[in-house]
């Protein structure tokens, strides 16, 4: 029997800014049925509530925010100095980048010097060649409201050296949604390192809006190592989207870092098309305050013989929430796949929660799958160790919340965006001190 | 100078006794060493010395150079000189060697009203220290003590205690799990630390360690107190006999 459902004011509102954009928002007319089609296919979800499995812990309906208007131009005026002020730690990188102000390209602060192998374009040059995804809410707001990305194409056998930064900036006093679609395709035995930078511009609304969606095409023996570095200030929200596929012998090696950020969804979902390849999926979290930040993943073993490693550890402080999803499909044929995931959570505070979910769903006999997980305080013991060394409580403190996150972020193999990494986590920790000093 | 009087120390959550009465006296310089069967509260003494909590003092005092520890935090007894080599060293995953051991070494010479040496200086340092306790550089890149061997994690407490400077040292079964040649190596390390500034408290089960380590004098800790003094021919004596007449004894 069909039900009547009450739209929420945010779908609602969500609806009429559609209708409002879509004659500002890029593309053809065939790129406008995509949008009104999805904008449909929104409208039919619903924004995703906990009455729905996956969305148990992260209920976008009651989220106390109200959407914010689309951003539909690029105005906002940035020099390459405020873009430097705002990478903050990946400022120092040698590295190439193609940078998005407000879901925008921007070709003046883009540098893709030393990347003459592979092919580097914002969607918008060709925003014909959008692909029509409206699998899920979220993924159909994304197609709908989308108005730039980067499209990689790195070409059979070419590795790429230097890493390559994909950064979309929010800018401006006024909240706005930005919403971003990126392509990556590796060719075959090619190899690459890519990171993707959520970052707001210092003395900037915090309240800023994110969805993004990145598609990635790993063909045979090729290698991505895929980052994301998330800290878009203390208010915002960011929806985002991974869907990989990986061929034969292929190797990707992710990882997300989440901090600065008050409600966060990371949707990743990996599919193995080709046998004896090996993902590691990996990444930390990091809230204070009441933050919510939501993990969920899927592996899907869709072939024999391949590998996924997965670690996730987060650091809880105040009231914030972390939520660890994680499934391991392996499909009835998919015989002598092997598959490890853990989920980690520090907790700073009696008033933290963690959630961890795993689920595997294994419909072959021959395989090894495991997961794991832990919620558990700073050891007293390893405290004591520091202290006797005469390190005083509070830098203890700091010292071990840093080891604990240290030890995901070791997984990154690229030394200067690990590093990089690593500097995001320390400012993370160092606002608490600043916090802790104030109060 | 180490001055232990009459020192009570029970489990903070259980009315356990450990320490019933023990008094002790260190003089500046020297080295002394702590004997007696399991059980009979050698590593509690060591971790109240270090101010590990878990335990409560019920009674006496532990002055320090005339001062009282009880009331000082872990971090500020360490500043005061006080350095604990552990038993077992803590792994610290993440935190990378030398990152450790220069928070470590700034941080107490701070409290101690020294300049923290610069990057630079303590490379210096680090380099020649390490070298001379055999412990490879690149280890100390590596995180602290984690995937080390049982040697290499007690030279690593010796690296420490070289970096920190203390006054008094004290270490806690630091033979135990060593084979002959690391036990020779730490011997080494904690031989040269030997001044007449510095006060030891060797912690041990066995005499083994003190044929390299020569103490200046022994003493049998058994059932929460001293019940023995004598010189270093005393733990020869008690390899032979053992410690059951401390034991058995009413």
């Amino acid at each position: 029997m069909p039900v009547a459902v009450i739209k929420t004011k945010s779908e609602l509102a969500l609806s009429e800014q559609f209708q409002a954009a879509l004659p500002s928002l890029p593309g053809g007319p065939e790129v406008a049925t995509h949008r009104r089609a999805a904008i449909a296919a929104f409208t039919e979800f619903g924004l995703p509530h906990r009455r729905i499995e996956d969305w148990k812990y992260t209920d976008l309906r009651t989220a106390p925010k109200d959407p914010a208007l689309p951003s539909v131009d690029a105005t906002a005026k940035l020099t390459v100095a405020d873009l430097i002020v705002a990478l903050g730690p990946f400022m120092n990188m040698d590295a190439a980048r193609i940078v998005f102000v407000n879901g925008h390209f921007r070709a003046a602060l883009s540098n893709v010097t030393g990347t003459d192998t592979i092919t580097v374009t914002p969607l918008s040059a060709s925003f014909d060649s959008l692909s029509p995804l409206s699998t899920d809410a979220i993924t159909a707001l994304n197609t709908a409201f989308v108005t730039d990305g980067a499209v990689i194409d790195i070409p059979d056998g070419v590795t790429l050296e230097q890493p390559l930064l994909v950064v979309s900036l929010s800018v401006g006093r006024d909240a706005r949604l930005s919403t971003i679609r990126n392509r990556i395709s590796v060719g075959a035995g090619a190899s690459a390192t890519i990171a993707e930078l959520y970052l707001t511009l210092p003395g900037s609304t915090v309240d800023g809006q994110t969805n993004a969606l990145t598609e990635v095409t790993i063909s045979r023996g090729a290698t991505l190592t895929h980052v994301k570095a998330l800290s878009e200030g203390g208010r915002a929200t960011h929806l985002s989207n991974w869907n990989v596929s990986l061929g034969a012998e292929a190797n990707y090696r992710a990882f997300q870092l989440s901090s600065g950020v008050a409600l966060a969804r990371n949707q990743i979902g990996v599919t193995f098309t080709g046998e004896h390849a090996k993902i590691d999926v990996s990444g930390t979290f990091l809230g204070r305050g009441s933050d919510h930040i939501d993990t969920t993943l899927t592996v899907d073993h869709a072939v024999p013989h391949c590998e996924s490693r997965e670690l996730f550890a987060g650091v809880l402080d105040g009231h914030a929430r972390g939520i660890f999803q994680g499934k391991i499909i392996v499909r009835p044929h998919a015989q002598k796949s092997d598959g490890k995931m853990m989920a980690r959570a520090l907790m700073l505070s009696p008033d933290a929660e963690f959630d961890s979910k795993p689920e595997l769903e294994i419909y072959a006999d021959d395989v090894v799958c495991g997961h794991g997980s832990t919620a558990a305080e700073l050891d007293e013991d390893l405290m004591f160790y520091c202290q006797s060394r005469g390190i005083p409580a509070a830098e203890a403190r700091a010292l071990l919340v840093k080891s604990f996150i240290g030890e995901a972020i070791a997984r990154v193999d690229n030394e200067a965006v690990r590093t990089a990494l690593e500097a995001c986590a320390d400012a993370w920790l160092a606002q608490d001190q600043t916090n802790s000093a104030v109060t | 100078m180490l001055e232990i009087k009459n020192l009570h120390v029970k489990l903070a959550d259980e009315d356990k006794v450990i320490l019933d009465g023990l008094d002790l006296v260190v003089p500046k310089g020297e080295v002394h060493a702590i004997m007696g069967p399991n059980g009979s509260g050698k590593s509690t003494l060591a971790y109240v010395l270090a101010g590990r909590a878990g335990y409560e003092v019920t009674d006496g005092d532990i002055l320090w150079n005339g001062e009282s520890l009880l009331e000082m935090a872990p971090d500020e007894r360490a500043a005061a000189g006080v350095f604990l080599a552990f038993q077992y060293p803590m792994e610290i995953p993440g935190v990378a060697g030398l990152t450790f051991l220069r928070t470590a070494t700034n941080a107490v010479r701070k409290k101690r009203g020294l300049e923290e040496l610069t990057t630079p200086e303590f490379m210096k340092v680090v380099r020649g220290k390490a070298a001379a306790l055999n412990i490879d550089f690149e280890m100390l890149k590596r995180p602290v003590n984690v995937g080390f061997s049982g040697g290499e994690k007690k030279r690593s407490e010796i690296l420490q205690m070289a970096m920190l400077e203390p006054s008094l040292c004290v270490l806690d079964e630091t033979d135990s799990g060593l084979d002959i040649d690391a036990l020779k190596i730490v011997s080494d390390g904690v031989n040269a630390l030997r001044s007449p500034d510095r006060s030891m408290l060797v912690i041990t089960h066995y005499q083994r360690l003190l044929d390299y380590i020569v103490p200046d004098k022994v003493h049998v800790l058994a059932r929460g107190r001293i019940q023995t003094t004598g010189d270093k021919d005393l733990a020869k004596e008690l390899e032979k006999s053992g410690y059951a007449g401390f034991v058995d004894a009413a």
